[in-house]
């Protein structure tokens, strides 16, 4: 398998907003080698480098969603595989990851479910428009040591601040961290801050090292 | 010379007295006669004296109609998030489902939120007299549904759902069309159309082309000029698209982009403006303000089709009048002509 060779041409498919064409391209790769091949020498290299292309602006959202659409379609397929899931990566642990009441924008968030899940991390996404009872709730249900919010406004951003006091007011600061991310935390920085996360990453690619850092912060 | 044949000379190429410029002050207005933004963007007679409070202040040669997409999609029953100190956002998409998109109503230009735009506009031609261009902001047809149905859903059904595309897009031509010629009577010089959701860091090329249709169908319908407006987004990769489009005469680029390579793909005659970040002026002291202006300026020296202008979003609220005014005399005092 040449693994350059197959990245240009996934690239050059879902380019062309070939989702369809693309998912059965990766299964039938995955047939000729495994999911595990596949995902980590192919499609994870290809998210990785167009997270880096889109952040210099040289690729569009578009092209980020569709990435996306298409490793959600295999990672799902992938998932049913039992060889696969023998070979992921060790549990690091549960992170309830959603976005913030009143915000409707699922990318970000889809991006960071992809590349946690594949950096071992088991993920309960909750979706859009997520009271801040409800993370803090489901954290403690699922004995969850990071809660993950995504928020593109600033209205919307400011929701979060909601989730910190109520992790505050139940005693849990020690125990469950508070990672935030959006458009709006890059603009304005000093907001992660304000709203009381505990830390941010600057794209979808960075949040595993980030939830890495967060839960060595963790106590008990 | 007046402000208005400032700006005519820019479009004719012509020679003018200084160089012509406008800034994205919709805002600031508010800060100048210290009012309530939440009022000032209810209230088309409060913004107007924001606007005043602007002429005085800085004399733009351009005025500018009240700049809130926001308030647009409002009067299609979008909720709006009102702040201090900004302008208002929306709060929800009101299509969650694309089986909506048949019952979506246009708003009538009667409606409140359509008449603080017009009213807006109304009162800043009467006060500038014809002595001064009036530029209205307008959603293009082709970004309307992004504020209606939130981004990825948009992007989402551009790539996979063409009849809903069509059916929405018919829908925000028609509105575009109509509010776009009611500026026009109102007394906008020209429309600006930012692209906010239709540049190459929202869609790729292969998007565009399917919207392309869409934009000259209803560009072609308007009567006056438009200038196409970065958006907070680069442009140039879709320029030799834009360019081509009906009325089109101007280009409000990004401060990431260089104006050399915008005149290779559009040629000499089209207008380009720019390029100064609005959102960014807060950032910075009379004194930097001054150098970026400059460099801007020495760029353009021999460009006559150029009009100074800041580009991206409204200039903040809490920016100094000094850092503003720096930025105006250095245009005062550049010899270009």
């Amino acid at each position: 398998m040449d693994k350059l060779e197959n990245q240009r041409i996934l690239a050059s498919l879902i380019g062309e907003g070939e989702k369809d064409k693309s998912v059965d391209l990766l299964l039938e790769w995955a047939s000729q080698s495994s999911f595990k091949e596949v995902i980590f020498n192919i499609l994870e290299p290809l998210l990785v480098q167009w997270g880096k292309l889109w952040m210099q602006g040289k690729l569009s959202l578009a092209h980020g969603y569709l990435s996306g659409k298409v490793a959600e379609e295999f990672y799902l397929i992938a998932s049913k595989n039992e060889e696969f899931m023998n070979s992921k990566a060790k549990n690091k642990g549960t992170i309830i990851l959603g976005n913030i009441e009143d915000d409707f924008h699922p990318l970000g968030r889809r991006l960071v479910n992809i590349f946690a899940t594949a950096a071992g991390w088991n993920i309960i996404d909750l979706g859009n428009d997520v009271p801040a009872e409800i993370f803090v709730e489901k954290a403690v249900e699922n004995q969850a040591k990071i809660i993950a919010v995504s928020a593109m406004m600033f209205t919307t951003a400011k929701n979060i601040l909601k989730i910190r006091t109520e992790i505050d007011r139940i005693f849990l600061s020690d125990k469950i961290k508070l990672a935030v991310g959006g458009a709006v935390f890059k603009l304005r920085p000093e907001l992660v801050e304000e709203i009381g996360g505990d830390g941010t990453a600057d794209n979808a690619i960075e949040a595993p090292a980030l939830f890495d850092s967060l839960l060595l912060k963790c106590k008990g | 010379m007046n402000s208005l044949e400032r700006i005519m000379a820019a479009v004719t190429g012509n020679d003018a007295d200084y160089q012509p410029f406008t800034m994205l002050l919709s805002l600031y207005g508010s800060s100048l006669i210290k009012c309530d933004t939440v009022k000032y963007y209810q209230n088309p007679n409060l913004w107007f004296e924001g606007q005043k409070a602007v002429v005085e202040t800085f004399d733009p040669d351009i005025l500018i109609s009240p700049f809130s997409f926001a308030l647009e999609a409002e009067a299609f029953g979008c909720e709006l998030a009102f702040l201090e100190k900004y302008a208002p956002n929306n709060k929800k998409p009101i299509i969650t489902d694309l089986s909506q998109i048949e019952d979506l109503k246009l708003p009538e230009m009667d409606s409140p939120g359509i008449q603080y735009f017009l009213e807006a506009t109304s009162l800043l031609s009467g006060f500038a007299k014809g002595t001064k261009a009036i530029a209205s902001p307008i959603h293009s047809p082709c970004d309307i549904p992004a504020l209606l149905m939130g981004l990825e859903s948009w992007i989402d059904t551009l790539l996979f759902q063409p009849k809903y595309v069509e059916s929405l897009l018919e829908k925000t031509m028609e509105h575009f069309v109509r509010l776009g010629n009611e500026f026009l009577v109102k007394g906008a010089t020209f429309l600006i159309v930012p692209v906010n959701f239709t540049n190459p860091l929202m869609i790729t090329e292969n998007i565009l082309k399917k919207l392309l249709p869409y934009l000259e169908k209803a560009f072609s319908q308007i009567k006056g000029p438009i200038v196409v407006h970065n958006g907070g987004c680069i442009l140039q990769p879709f320029l030799k698209y834009f360019a081509k489009l009906p009325n089109v005469i101007a280009f409000v680029l990004d401060p990431r982009e260089k104006f050399e390579e915008a005149r290779q793909i559009i040629g000499n005659e089209m207008v380009l403006m720019g390029n100064f970040d609005g959102p960014g002026f807060a950032r910075l002291s009379p004194d930097v303000a001054k150098n970026i202006c400059l460099k801007i300026l020495d760029n353009r020296k021999s460009d006559k089709h150029f009009i100074f202008a800041t580009a991206n979003a409204d200039i903040p609220y809490e920016t100094s009048v000094e850092t503003i005014k720096a930025v105006v005399d250095t245009i005062r005092n550049y010899r270009k002509y």
